[in-house]
């Protein structure tokens, strides 16, 4: 039997859609949760709708990429087992890697190529499976008193902490910054113009709060319809 | 403030975190079962090592990193994935839209409600694009649009960086000259793909961004104020 008559069987895209149902419901978990918890504190629904659509419509741009990783995976990994892998918990920077990594194990270099048997095929989901478990281990076992030592650390000294958590995120920011300011072209111009999107919105929307909210997704897919633009008429 | 009437978040979120594990575990599980495609367990374990070498080390610097911006929305951003391209980016635009700080009950909540909604969305999103692969590769991939697929992240990080950068300039000026000047040595000196290494250079940026920012805080150029 060939390896991809199993990965696209329909048991597979059977057990796959029952893990992503399965998260889908821990999301709405998690959603009731803090909706409950933002009352107790006496956060007004208003706040909350809009950070839930605002949220939504931030994610439709980010989540194209990942559709045509998955178009990119599907050939050598069927559909269901990449779908399952890029609707939760992996992200396809690492997927594709990993895969490998359970291909060149068994000794075979290419993923999907000859000798990528069933077997093989396996031993990647396998590793793809266990390798990237680390983020929700830590966070069964640390997470608690590592966010409550924050949460305490913050109630003596709200500035240092303030500062500590802003510099983190600067400091993730940065690292998508470098490379298109260094290899310049394309990436940098696209850079350039959302950023340049963003203080024009910024400015003009600076006493219309709910309107501010959707800054950011302009500006990014302003970014990327220029990027659309300069590559095919430029 | 305790919560009233609800379950603890952490409690939640462990069991949370151990039903998504133990499904993880049975896909394999059952496919093997099924389809009897069990792999020899020396290449497996070969392969799960070379795995654990890389992945280990970024997923420790991933969790000092993302848990103080997410709090226990952490829990969740770990189940389902995508956090630099997406839960990170969603979680603080929503903390800083509805004026919550991270590390507080309510930053805390607004980061759940934005990890959640975004992670439902992105569900969607690709479960659309699973039912419709076949008419929509071709579209996706079509020489006009594929460019604004390829530069999404220098468009989502070119307006979070503009943002923030307006906000609190002096806080965001060491990591970027940093990121500049390592990308420059990356790109032109040592012929190694940045995108393979990004995931080990952000703990190093996070934590010369936070020295950095220490040392400013120290010497009296961010104050109170410029926090608030």
């Amino acid at each position: 039997m060939n390896y991809l008559d199993i990965a696209n069987s329909s048991f597979v895209f059977m057990v796959c859609g029952i893990v992503i149902a399965a998260v889908l419901i821990i999301c709405c978990v998690f959603l009731a949760w803090a909706w409950r918890r933002g009352l107790e504190l006496g956060m007004t629904r208003e706040v909350m709708v809009r950070t839930i659509k605002t949220s939504m419509t931030f994610s439709i741009a980010p989540s194209i990429p990942i559709i045509i990783a998955l178009t990119a995976m599907v050939g050598v990994l069927g559909i269901p087992f990449p779908w399952l892998r890029l609707s939760i918990i992996g992200s396809f920077q690492y997927e594709l890697m990993t895969a490998q990594i359970g291909a060149t194990s068994m000794g075979i270099s290419t993923l999907g190529g000859s000798g990528y048997t069933a077997q093989v095929f396996s031993n990647s989901m396998w590793i793809m499976s266990l390798g990237i478990i680390w983020g929700m281990l830590f966070s069964i076992l640390f997470l608690k008193r590592f966010s409550s030592g924050l949460i305490n650390a913050q109630k003596k000294d709200s500035t240092r902490i303030a500062i500590i958590i802003t510099a983190l995120y600067f400091g993730m920011l940065s690292v998508f910054v470098g490379p298109p300011v260094v290899s310049g072209g394309i990436q940098l111009y696209t850079l350039a113009v959302s950023a340049l999107l963003m203080v024009t919105i910024t400015q003009l929307t600076r006493r219309n709060e709910s309107a501010g909210d959707y800054a950011f997704t302009l500006s990014m897919v302003g970014g990327m319809v220029f990027a659309a633009l300069w590559a095919n008429l430029i | 403030m305790k919560p009233t009437n609800s379950m603890s978040i952490h409690v939640i979120g462990r069991i949370a975190c151990i039903v998504a594990l133990i499904l993880i575990v049975m896909i394999p599980l059952s496919i093997c079962l099924k389809f009897d495609i069990f792999p020899p367990m020396k290449n497996f374990l070969g392969g799960f090592f070379q795995a654990v070498m890389i992945y280990l080390p970024i997923s420790i610097a991933e969790f000092l990193t993302f848990v103080p911006i997410l709090g226990s929305g952490a829990y969740l951003a770990f189940i389902t994935g995508n956090l630099t391209n997406l839960k990170i980016p969603c979680a603080a635009v929503a903390m800083e839209n509805a004026q919550v700080k991270p590390a507080t009950d309510e930053g805390e909540v607004i980061a759940i409600l934005a990890v959640a909604s975004s992670s439902i969305m992105t569900i969607i999103i690709i479960l659309i694009g699973m039912l419709l692969i076949i008419p929509l590769s071709p579209l996706l991939n079509h020489v006009y649009l594929r460019p604004a697929f390829d530069n999404v992240l220098p468009a989502l990080f070119g307006a979070l960086g503009a943002y923030f950068f307006m906000k609190q300039w002096i806080l965001a000026i060491s990591p970027l000259v940093c990121s500049i000047l390592f990308a420059f040595i990356i790109i032109n000196f040592t012929g190694i793909q940045f995108t393979s290494i990004q995931g080990a250079l952000i703990p190093v940026l996070g934590l010369i961004s936070v020295l950095a920012g220490l040392a400013f805080y120290k010497k009296g150029l961010i104050t109170g104020d410029d926090m608030k």
